[in-house]
């Protein structure tokens, strides 16, 4: 009885929460996948559609390829920039922190466009390419400048959950492995690495998933052969007025993403991919 | 050092939530709507210097003139939001600006059926009046070129599509209401009074020949800032904003050819909770002195054809209906585009994405 009484009081401070999601994602998610099945009669003629037209499977694989570069990308840029973070005064982290969180405190239209004239024909990076005698390099519109932009705005995202899981790495072991005649390199690969992984997979996950769902960056920086899925969701709702074909796609996307995130899950082994940037605790010895 | 670390973990993983909600991004709709006695009209358009002259040309004298009627803007007006509206059972919207091939593919599904008895068509150019529209003005997109890249210039659509005579970089609109399949099929061979039905492969194909030298903007304000930041050296540009172009004291020069004229359309989304009030403000807005005045702050084409406006300098080179355009025009097909919309936007969506 007793016993009861306490799981329910216990539940009680997150039903606003609950009530939040079921009546903000789960509803319109399910009218969504309603709609995207009937015609009104049972149908999956949507579905097929997807794999049949010739474009939404190749638009995909690009949305993918995309998201992936960016990742390796951010990982790539990241992790040094995560580590140098655990290893300087309170004060310099907070200056890199700062920096690395500046692209969010700039609305998406001025960072847009910003990148735009940085990456045009006359832009100051084609000038850099031509002082070092390259010619001819305009980024704006293809797929390298939307790289590199969503790198930029990506970057936060990788950083700070690496951030959280190094800065938990207790350095010691470290120490115990050069004692132990390891050379830095190996100590490097064989201590430190595997203890990051965690967070590596959360910053991973949490940059591809994002990347799948871009959609001004590439609309504006690229030209549209190089439309990432977004922008073929939007044509399909805003321009052919076609939610069931619309909800088909957003549901094939959703299902690839919950796949990584169980994917990931795994990989991650014992430590919880997404749940590393709440959980993740330093050690206190 | 570990309490340390554990405030720097806690600013960290505040931080990512932060972001997180961030990146959601936010959409606010400023809808509002009037119970009983005065009258709120919900106008929604395309925002930009283009609904400000909607607020000065049509709004304010109305609500002058009719002292309980207002107006709450917003936009983008996006079709889908109808019909999410629509579905929905709650329509915020009284008048939105809409492609009349959308108004007349959706009449009666999305639109209100207009009842507009002060209205005669012989007043207005043709196709203006829709049973669920009522035009707002015409767009000419114009085939403009960068005077100082090319002394001397482009003659005809044919040397638009030459990169090997003029080589440099074209700019187009992808709007199907911007003439991207028109221009390419005039330029292909095909007579202005011969293109519809259009042949959408064989523009299409054309396209094809200069696709690497075309920035292919996704609406008017990509391109125009592209000839304005000289990323284009021609491009096909609706004279609305064409003007500013040349208000901005930009070398560009026009080629009149064969130009493409699109009409701009009103609509009342069905359900509107003010319908008479929307069709008796359609009407005004239609009259020739509100449609001079939009036409001199738009440089665009009046649909009133008693409108005199009294256009600038600029506006004149660019007056599609005067003595400069000493080439012909194409009058964009409502009928056609409202009946094949589905299919054209859809192959060329795909052409564009693959």
């Amino acid at each position: 009885m007793s016993s009861n009484k306490i799981r329910w009081s216990s539940w009680l401070p997150l039903v606003p929460a609950l009530a939040l999601l079921a009546g903000i994602l789960l509803v319109p998610l399910g009218k969504t996948f309603v709609r995207s099945v009937s015609n009104p009669d049972l149908t999956l003629a949507n579905y097929e559609h997807l794999f049949t037209d010739g474009v939404t499977m190749t638009v995909l694989g690009r949305t993918a390829l995309t998201a992936a570069t960016v990742t390796i990308a951010a990982l790539l840029l990241g992790y040094p920039y995560a580590y140098l973070m655990t290893r300087v005064s309170a004060r310099t982290r907070g200056i890199l922190l700062v920096v690395v969180l500046i692209p969010f405190w700039t609305s998406v239209m001025a960072r847009n466009f910003a990148w735009i004239i940085i990456l045009q024909d006359g832009g100051p990076v084609q000038s850099a390419f031509e002082a070092v005698g390259i010619d001819d390099v305009v980024l704006y519109g293809t797929t390298a400048g939307v790289t590199i932009a969503m790198t930029q705005v990506m970057l936060p995202f990788m950083v700070l959950p690496l951030f959280s899981t190094l800065g938990a790495i207790d350095r010691k072991l470290l120490l115990a492995a050069r004692g132990l005649g390891s050379s830095p390199t190996a100590a490097f690969w064989k201590v430190f690495w595997p203890l990051s992984r965690g967070g590596v997979m959360a910053g991973v996950m949490l940059v591809f998933t994002l990347s799948l769902g871009f959609y001004v960056t590439p609309a504006l920086l690229g030209s549209p052969q190089q439309s990432l899925v977004a922008q073929l969701l939007a044509q399909r709702t805003t321009l052919l007025l076609d939610f069931a074909a619309a909800g088909a796609l957003g549901m094939v996307v959703l299902v690839i993403t919950l796949v990584l995130v169980v994917w990931a899950n795994r990989v991650g082994g014992t430590v919880s991919a997404i749940g590393v940037v709440a959980t993740s605790q330093p050690k206190d010895r | 050092m570990v309490s340390r670390s554990r405030t720097a973990l806690a600013g960290a993983t505040f931080a990512v939530a932060t972001l997180l909600l961030a990146s959601c991004g936010s959409a606010d709709d400023g809808s509002a709507s009037g119970t009983g006695g005065p009258e709120k009209l919900t106008f929604v358009s395309y925002g930009g210097s283009g609904q400000d002259a909607q607020i000065k040309a049509f709004q304010e004298p109305y609500t002058a003139a009719h002292p309980n009627i207002t107006f709450a803007n917003s936009s983008p007006a996006d079709v889908a939001q109808v019909k999410a509206q629509v579905q929905a059972g709650v329509v915020q919207w009284d008048v939105m600006s809409v492609a009349p091939a959308a108004a007349k593919q959706n009449c009666g599904t999305l639109f209100e059926k207009l009842s507009v008895p002060k209205l005669d068509p012989k007043d207005f150019t043709p196709q203006a009046i829709g049973e669920c529209y009522v035009g707002n003005w015409s767009n000419a997109t114009i085939f403009g070129y960068n005077a100082a890249k090319y002394p001397e210039g482009p003659k005809t659509l044919k040397d638009f599509f030459d990169t090997g005579k003029f080589p440099g970089k074209r700019g187009v609109i992808t709007n199907l209401q911007n003439g991207i399949l028109e221009f390419p099929l005039l330029a292909d061979g095909v007579a202005p009074d011969k293109i519809y039905p259009l042949d959408v492969d064989r523009a299409l194909r054309k396209w094809d020949t200069i696709r690497k030298d075309t920035l292919f903007a996704a609406n008017v304000g990509a391109l125009q800032q592209a000839a304005s930041a000289d990323q284009v050296d021609m491009f096909l540009l609706p004279d609305s904003r064409m003007i500013s172009l040349l208000n901005d004291k930009k070398n560009v020069k026009m080629v009149w050819d064969t130009t493409v004229v699109t009409l701009n359309a009103l609509a009342v989304p069905l359900g509107s909770k003010h319908k008479a009030a929307a069709e008796d403000f359609l009407q005004s807005l239609v009259q020739p002195e509100p449609a001079a005045k939009i036409a001199e702050a738009l440089a665009v084409v009046p649909i009133n054809l008693n409108a005199k406006p009294n256009l600038s300098e600029n506006g004149k080179l660019l007056e599609v209906n005067g003595p400069v355009n000493t080439g012909k025009s194409v009058i964009q097909d409502i009928d056609w585009y409202s009946q094949n919309f589905d299919a054209v936007t859809t192959k060329l969506g795909n052409w564009l994405v693959g």
